[in-house]
């Protein structure tokens, strides 16, 4: 019975075609899943979509497995079983500053604190637990520009090292979550096909342990 | 559902907000859409039904004995879009036992359930069954403090085993129970899962749970279900609503379950008849769309005869629609006067098995798909065809 998997483009592709090879479940290049989207090797099927697009494969079936950033569960939580930490793609989801700001802490922050992120769920939530009111600007790209160009006071994002943050004149002013590559199962998947849905998430679990 | 005497009830579209707020937790109430009425008064659509039937069990139906059977139907409705798979509605039928506890009744739940997934058209499909006292009693027995506790109860009720192990690995006292949360997705299978667990647990609470479920499965092997049940104890409920056995079905290759259901025996008590209940629901709307997405489509009932005539013969043709519709056949009767050409045509787009045409009162023509017309009284063609369908 195959058993397919979700894998997400962008920052963790590697890491993840990595830990399929290292598993034993599969060995294939980054260029070759790149170009046909979708692999299938004895009764593993690898399917390439958008990083925020896993959970949705994954909850809807169409994906017995997947593997996804934290930051994208953050925002998408939905059915799926998030079953273990693989380790890689470790980053912080954090609120940066301009430099010269003077937000230095939540008592510091303006009665309305304009804010622009890909994760506004995420961004709401947590300036909403420290009672602070916020304008969530949703965009989806060089959120690091914004500040600079007046559109807001701070950006939410993810960030591995903080270069990009240092080179765009921003500082890091709070942690709102540590993130690493997840992985997940479909509900059904864990009670309908358990045994073979198991034997692949106990070859993922042990590689990336070791 | 009939078969099983339980019986129709209609509960309202719209409802009061305050009768609805006596039996819904936060999350629910929050997903209802709601509207002020010409009285200023809030009132909210039906979002589901087991909360207006206790109501009507403790209200206009509270002088008649328990235990009560009651069944229903229809559009539920919610503003979540995730809840139903964003869609806002939602098609659920459902049934309620009520003032009946023990592994009988619950039996009883799950076996009508399998009973109506079967009636829909499904062919293979599988019912976990699960408790939810197992999963109480082990947060009883676990060693943590109470804000680790609740902090658990979330990572699990959001699915997150990372987070939960993260949580449980903090803490210094390890127990059996540890251990059993952390494999909470893997605690299922057959009867052996009951002594595996059983092995493992040093509570009251679950090891009632694991003999009460014990028993429900041999009931439902009694009921002749045994096969298509999997006992499951890390099922993920709403652990504050059900307070027994509980279940979901599951459909082949479709990611999400079709049915659930379980032991609500805190809910009546709301109302102000305190009464163990027990009941599920089964979403129609995803059982049709697994059933049309499935390679082998199971063929929709097609109708048995069609009933053509001309001048003298529509006396006939409504006589014998009646009589093939006596024998429990589909048969429809033409609106318009048709001669035989035009009547096969109508038969054609009709989608009938067979086409009896009617010219007059002594003799009927007669058409079965792929066979020759044949002329006969028209009792004899009802006969045949009665004959034919059973």
């Amino acid at each position: 019975m195959t058993v397919s998997i979700a894998l997400p483009t962008g920052a963790l592709m590697g890491g993840a075609l990595e830990l399929l090879s290292r598993s034993g479940l599969m060995t294939v290049s980054a260029e070759e899943l790149g170009r046909q989207l979708l692999v299938e090797r004895s009764d593993l099927r690898a399917i390439l979509v958008r990083p925020a697009d896993v959970p949705a494969y994954v909850d809807h079936g169409a994906a017995d497995l997947g593997i996804a950033g934290k930051d994208i569960l953050w925002e998408s939580p939905g059915s799926h079983y998030e079953l273990a930490d693989l380790c890689f793609g470790a980053c912080r989801l954090v609120l940066a500053v301009p430099d010269g700001s003077l937000f230095n802490g939540p008592e510091t922050w303006p009665p309305l604190l304009r804010i622009a992120t890909k994760y506004p769920k995420t961004t709401t939530a947590w300036f909403e637990a420290r009672g602070q009111a916020v304008e969530v600007v949703q965009l989806h790209g060089s959120v690091e520009l914004a500040p600079q160009v007046g559109l807001v006071d701070g950006i939410v994002d993810l960030t591995a090292t903080g270069r990009t943050l240092r080179e765009n004149g921003l500082r890091i002013a709070g942690v709102l979550g540590a993130s690493t590559a997840r992985l997940i199962a479909n509900q059904a998947s864990l009670k309908t096909r358990t045994g073979p849905v198991q034997a692949v998430v106990s070859r993922l679990r042990e590689a990336a342990g070791g | 559902m009939r078969r099983w005497g339980y019986r129709h009830v209609i509960t309202p579209l719209v409802e009061n907000m305050d009768v609805l707020d006596l039996g819904l937790g936060v999350d629910q109430r929050r997903r209802l859409f709601k509207f002020t009425d010409a009285r200023g008064d809030i009132v909210a659509l039906v979002g589901e039904r087991t909360v207006p039937v206790a109501r009507l069990v403790a209200g206009k139906l509270r002088g008649v004995p328990l235990p009560l059977r009651l069944c229903y139907a229809g559009p539920v409705v919610s503003t979540d879009e995730a809840r139903f798979h964003h869609r806002r509605e939602t098609y659920q039928v459902g049934a309620e036992l009520v003032g009946a506890s023990g592994a009988v009744a619950d039996a009883e739940v799950i076996a009508l359930a399998a009973r109506c997934l079967e009636a829909t058209g499904i062919r293979r499909y599988q019912i976990d069954v699960g408790h939810a006292e197992f999963f109480h009693g082990i947060m009883d027995a676990v060693r943590l403090p109470e804000d680790a506790k609740s902090a658990v109860r979330a990572a699990l009720a959001a699915r997150d085993f990372v987070a939960l192990e993260a949580l449980l690995e903090g803490t210094p006292l390890k127990s059996a129970e540890h251990e059993l949360l952390l494999r909470f997705p893997a605690l299922r299978g057959g009867p052996e899962i009951l002594e595996a667990a059983g092995g493992l647990v040093r509570n009251r609470r679950s090891e009632a749970a694991l003999s009460e479920l014990a028993r429900v499965r041999e009931l439902l092997g009694a009921h002749g279900i045994g096969d298509v049940v999997i006992l499951d104890l890390g099922a993920i409920r709403d652990f504050d609503y059900y307070t027994g056995v509980t279940f979901e079905g599951y459909g082949p290759d479709f990611g999400r379950p079709v049915a659930q259901g379980g032991r609500y025996d805190g809910l009546l008590a709301r109302f102000g008849r305190p009464a163990p209940a027990t009941g599920f629901v089964v979403q129609l709307d995803l059982v049709s769309e697994m059933l049309t997405r499935a390679t082998r489509p199971p063929a929709l009932p097609r109708l048995e005869a069609a009933v053509a005539w001309t001048g003298a013969g529509l006396d006939t043709a409504l006589r014998l629609g009646s009589t093939l519709r006596l024998f429990g056949m589909r048969a429809v009767v033409d609106t318009e006067a048709r001669g035989p050409a035009q009547a096969r045509t109508w038969w054609r787009a009709v989608g009938a098995a067979n086409l009896v045409h009617c010219r007059g009162d002594a003799q009927v023509a007669w058409t079965a798909d792929g066979e020759r017309t044949r002329t006969l009284p028209p009792e004899q063609v009802a006969a045949r065809l009665a004959g034919g369908a059973a």
